[in-house]
């Protein structure tokens, strides 16, 4: 298949000429954008937390490894919001009398390795695919993208399992296993979008004008490109754990000793009857970070957005 | 049209091919099923007369021979824990699942993409804030943990939904409403977004100045040009519900194609893993296409050739 | 293939469904909660739990019955019998009995039953389980008499035909039935694949008739929600639920599964092979702390791995105390006599093996990383887990702690010893030429000899040779509905005798 697109419908949907991305990477542009980053409340929290995640999954398990094996049968299940046991049991005890705070906190290293390594891995080898396939169009384009439906009709879940009994479930396993499955929606994104801006007038210029293919995709379109597939790739932080997690329900994914927020509360399930707390502490984790990701990629789309970020300059005041 | 069709399903059968090899030798490598199936004191005899009778013995290429050959034939195999046809097992299986999935996606999008353009329709509104909020929480609270809950709140305590089982559309509220969730909670995020951009556009900003019709008018055409995203994500998550199936199937004993898949996978029954793979990736592939004719019906740019 | 047409049948038939066929609406029928649906239900696969819970002893019959409680068997389909030779039995048969449907219950149905358990085109697991090996061949004697000729001498030959169920003339030979036809007091109605299977009540029964005159079974993988059916009277009875769930004293009632947990040790490979290691081993696990919080307070210490309800169970050995510092000093007197404690060992696990096992092998490991012991934990899927357990072991595998949970609900050591610790046992770990010969001459012997025998193979296991680590004898929750007065035994591991329900 090959989707064309008629030139005299462009002119109406294109954006000015004048719209191109100016790069942020000076320290000027990094100061301004804190400064904006500011000014926007939400955001400043969700960064803040996703900091706090960060010191987490970098100091936790130098910091509390220990604390998150302790086994104390007597603490079982100890309710959270009890300082009785010292602080490091305010959220609570799992069944065998362990930290949850302890456990959360080193358990942040596993889950955000996995989460972001699976998606940045999918969101390269699939962003890289999608504009090849958007740009070039033609046989690769079809054959991309019915690789990609292969990949897709494959239902993620199964195949994990599948490669997962073959290989050990180990860390890496399970990250590659979850980039693959998640490579053709990034693929598909992508070259939609990619579609649509090639016929804009800057790309059709620069082709004129005689640029290099691989100079005016990562040039021109890529960073064009890139807004949509940030969004994207924060929801799909989430979407993983939560594949993580649901392999872990089926008793397949990461495997004890070893700890993730998702195994965790599918351990904790077992005792939602008598003791909430052990899969909703590690539960609310998953969701504030899927929180703070997607509210921070919402407010940097706005931001690098030069429309948007006329829209939030000039509407920075009238809301505070 | 109707060549666009036909050239499109013909690819198909690539992707399809793929797949089968894929999953045919994927799925032996996971290893022989004879100790499952036997008693674990079982003798070596009993275990090589179990691979003589079902073909374990031969070498892989045979097998996948014989896999083709009664491809051809509409023959999947036996399967065996059933001991009977994989394919009759698969599509007994397979109208739970896809009945679920066509209560479900429809309920979707619908709910996403009201409220994803209200939330649009005034950024940073209260209602957008709310809507992010929840949408958000939705896209990320793992959904067999949603289930139970849902059991124990509204069967147990409540008292006024079944726990489990089919038979009323009572059974299939819960069920239903836990399949929803992530896929609206996406979804939702997916239409705020291209809404805006949408509705911030020159030509919607254009129309909106010079007061051109209602603000009804301008919604939809805004709409309109915010959906492709829009449908490229929805059919993802369509494509996706099988996973979601697993555990809505496993928590509440619905007898779908998602734990078939799943507990076939546990049991190494190959015949029915090929036979469910394949017609879910049918399936699949009717919605891409059917994706695909919507897009050139959205957007008029996009034209089959 | 009528694709499109089975698919609009099945659809509209689950959407407009009779009304919940899983409620208990009728006073009489009760609806049962399986922890997994059954695969098949052939009348050769009933010591299968998920075949055996719906159809032994409601829907097929077998000629003996066990006593666990007095370890003996008791007549069911036969009157009598008698050993006339070391290799020959003669069974005489109950008369006046038909099948459901309509055949007779004669000598030709027991020979018929028994060849097709014994066809080699079925995998039977009643035939690679327990008749496999013994060469049983039967003969009629008269319409109601069968000898049984067996290749060597089976001094327990009516507790292996305590697991052969006997079906129907009727029930082709060389494939598996869906359809059981039996004698038992309940007649087979309908499966629907992935969500119930129903029985009736055969009111043509030659026993006793029964209260429950339907059942409905349905199966819930989550603990939680079989345990929720009960409680909002969805169901009657839960089979078995997690301990965590059995909250409610009234109804949540314990039973012994024949199940007992150990682990196993390769007592070949350093560090494991001196004794001192794995005294050591024996002694840092604090089996009772378990007790009560992961494991049930209901599941005993266990010294072996069979229960009490096995003949050849060793009652007098005592269980290893929790002594954390004994088992430094031991493993300090290996280390200083050169044996490489520091070494790695691998802690075998596998998910779901019962309720809570995760939990439990990573306190395990704790507690034996405390006295100083180098484990590294790995929980394996079931195939890989299979492959670890079953000879022949790989050749560089590492030194291993092996979680294994040995189910012998047939009543007798035999199908323990030999399988578990005989130097040719698919599964054992020992090649003790003393011990073999002792194990191999138990199995000859009967009555109280036999008991003795095996006892002092349990003995040496555990006491000489310390060849493992045993835990526990594992107990199940059943939840048992506010209607329905029922107290579960041992026997319901495999088997759920519906005529035994009565309602309050």
């Amino acid at each position: 298949m090959h989707s064309s697109i008629h030139a005299s419908g462009t002119a109406e949907m294109a954006a000015p000429v004048s719209l191109t991305v100016q790069p942020t990477g000076s320290s000027g542009g990094f100061k301004e954008i804190l400064g904006l980053l500011w000014q926007d409340k939400v955001a400043t929290v969700s960064a803040a937390l996703l900091v706090i995640v960060l010191a987490c999954v970098l100091l936790g398990p130098w910091l509390l490894a220990d604390q998150a094996r302790a086994v104390n049968l007597m603490a079982r299940n100890a309710p959270p919001f009890s300082i009785s046991k010292g602080w490091m049991f305010f959220l609570g005890a799992d069944a065998l009398g362990r930290s949850l705070l302890a456990r959360i906190v080193v358990a942040s290293q596993n889950t955000i390795v996995i989460a972001a390594s699976a998606v940045l891995l999918s969101m390269m080898i699939g962003g890289i695919l999608g504009l090849v396939a958007g740009y070039k169009g033609g046989w690769v384009s079809a054959l991309l993208l019915r690789l990609a439906d292969a990949i897709m009709s494959f239902p993620s879940m199964l195949l994990a399992v599948i490669v997962l009994f073959v290989f050990d479930p180990g860390i890496t396993n399970v990250i590659l296993v979850l980039a693959v499955s998640r490579i053709p929606i990034f693929l598909r994104t992508v070259r939609a979008e990619v579609l649509e801006i090639k016929e804009r007038m800057f790309v059709t210029a620069a082709r004129a004008m005689g640029a290099r293919t691989d100079r005016i995709l990562l040039r021109h379109i890529a960073p064009m490109v890139l807004p949509t597939v940030i969004n994207l790739a924060a929801l799909e932080i989430a979407f993983v754990m939560l594949v993580e997690s649901g392999l872990s329900f089926l008793g397949i994914g990461i495997q004890p000793p070893e700890v993730t927020w998702g195994l965790m509360v599918a351990d904790g399930r077992n005792y939602l009857g008598s003791a909430w707390w052990l899969a909703f502490w590690p539960g609310v984790a998953i969701m504030l970070v899927t929180m703070a990701l997607n509210l921070l990629s919402n407010w940097l789309r706005v931001v690098t957005d030069p429309v948007e970020r006329w829209r939030l300059q000039t509407s920075v005041g009238r809301h505070d | 049209m109707g060549s666009f069709i036909f050239k499109r399903s013909l690819q198909s059968v690539f992707s399809l091919l793929v797949l089968i090899v894929l999953v045919f030798f994927l799925a032996r490598m996971t290893g022989s099923p004879a100790d499952l199936y036997l008693p674990q004191d079982a003798s070596a005899e009993i275990r090589h007369q179990f691979n003589e009778q079902f073909g374990f013995n031969d070498p892989l290429y045979v097998q996948f021979g014989h896999f083709l050959w009664g491809l051809l034939h509409f023959d999947m195999g036996q399967s065996l824990q059933f001991s009977r046809p994989a394919v009759d097992v698969v599509l007994q299986a397979f109208p739970t699942t896809l009945t679920l999935a066509a209560i479900t996606m429809p309920l979707v999008i619908l709910v996403s993409v009201i409220t994803g353009s209200l939330a649009a329709f005034r950024p940073g509104g209260v209602f957008d804030r709310l809507a992010s909020f929840i949408s958000l929480i939705g896209a990320s609270t793992p959904n067999f943990w949603v289930a139970i809950v849902g059991v124990l709140v509204f069967a147990v305590t409540l008292r006024v939904l079944p726990t489990s089982g089919t038979g009323t559309p009572l059974h299939w509220i819960l069920p239903v409403a836990v399949l929803m969730l992530r896929p609206t909670g996406v979804l939702v995020q997916v239409v705020r977004t291209s809404m805006m951009t949408a509705l911030s556009s020159a030509y919607i900003k254009t129309a909106r100045a010079k007061g051109v019709g209602s603000r009804a008018i301008v919604f939809v055409h805004a709409l309109r040009n915010a959906l492709l995203p829009v449908i490229t994500v929805a059919s993802d998550q369509a494509a996706g519900i099988v996973n979601g199936a697993v555990i809505v199937e496993t928590v509440f004993g619905f007898p779908g194609i998602g734990k078939l898949m799943i507990d076939s996978v546990m049991l190494r029954d190959f015949a029915v893993i090929q036979a469910a793979v394949l017609v879910t990736a049918l399936a699949v592939f009717v919605i891409n296409i059917i994706v695909d004719i919507t897009y050139a019906l959205v957007d008029p740019r996009i034209r089959y050739s | 293939m009528n694709f499109w047409k089975t698919i609009a049948v099945v659809t509209s038939a689950t959407l407009i469904a009779p009304l919940n066929p899983a409620s208990a609406q009728d006073a009489t029928a009760v609806a049962i909660v399986l922890p997994a649906g059954p695969d098949r239900l052939d009348p050769c696969e009933t010591p299968r739990s998920v075949i055996g819970r719906i159809i032994k002893q409601n829907v097929v019959e077998t000629l003996v019955e066990l006593d666990y409680d007095k370890h003996t068997t008791l007549p069911r389909l036969a009157e009598s019998w008698e050993q006339t030779a070391p290799t020959e039995w003669v069974f005489k048969l109950r008369q006046g009995i038909t099948f459901h449907d309509g055949t007779p219950f004669d000598a030709k149905a027991v020979i018929h039953s028994l060849e097709r358990t014994n066809d080699p085109a079925l995998t039977c697991i009643t035939r690679t389980k327990y008749l496999d090996g013994t060469d049983i061949k039967a003969t009629e004697v008269d319409a109601h008499t069968v000898k049984f000729a067996t290749k060597t001498a089976v001094p327990i030959l009516p507790t292996l035909l305590a697991q052969l169920t006997i079906s129907s003339v009727k029930t082709p030979k060389g494939e598996y039935t869906a359809d059981p036809i039996g004698t038992g007091p309940y007649k087979f109605d309908h499966w629907t694949q992935g969500e119930n299977v129903g029985l009736v009540r055969n009111d043509a029964y030659w026993g006793e008739k029964p209260v429950i005159d339907k059942a409905t079974y349905v199966w819930r993988s989550e603990s939680s929600v079989a345990a929720a059916m009960v409680e909002t009277g969805e169901a009657d009875l839960a089979f078995s639920i997690a301990p965590q769930d059995a909250t409610n004293p009234e109804t949540d009632k314990v039973y012994p599964n024949s199940d007992s947990a150990l682990f196993r040790l390769s007592v070949d490979i350093p560090p494991l092979n001196d004794v001192r290691v794995r005294k050591a081993i024996n002694l840092a696990i604090d089996r009772q702390a378990f007790l009560g919080s992961i494991i049930s307070d209901k599941a005993e210490l266990a010294m072996q791995q069979v229960g009490p309800s096995v003949l050849g169970f060793n009652a007098n050995l005592k269980p290893w105390p929790y002594d954390p510092e004994q088992a430094k000093v031991l493993l300090a007197e290996a280390k200083a006599s050169g044996v490489d404690v520091d070494r790695e060992i691998r802690m075998i696990g596998r998910p779901a093996m019962f309720a809570n096992s995760n939990e439990f092998v990573e306190a395990a490991a704790e507690m034996l990383r405390s006295v100083g012991l180098n484990i590294k934990l790995d929980n394996l899927e079931m195939t890989q887990w299979l492959k670890m357990a079953n000879k022949p072991f790989a050749e560089d595998r590492q030194p291993n702690i092996f979680l294994t949970m040995h189910d012998n609900n047939s009543g007798d050591a035999a199908f323990t010893a030999f399988f578990k610790y005989h130097s040719n046992g698919r599964q054992s770990e020992l090649h003790d030429a003393d011990l073999d010969a002792l194990i191999v001459d138990a199995g000859t012997q009967s009555g109280a000899k036999r008991a003795e025998q095996y006892n002092e193979v349990f003995r040496r296991i555990y006491e000489d040779i310390v060849a493992d680590v045993p835990l526990f004898h594992m107990v199940n929750y059943m939840r048992v509905g506010k209607r329905l007065d029922f107290t579960p035994t041992i026997a319901n591991a495999v088997e759920l005798q519906l005529a035994r329900l009565k309602l309050k």
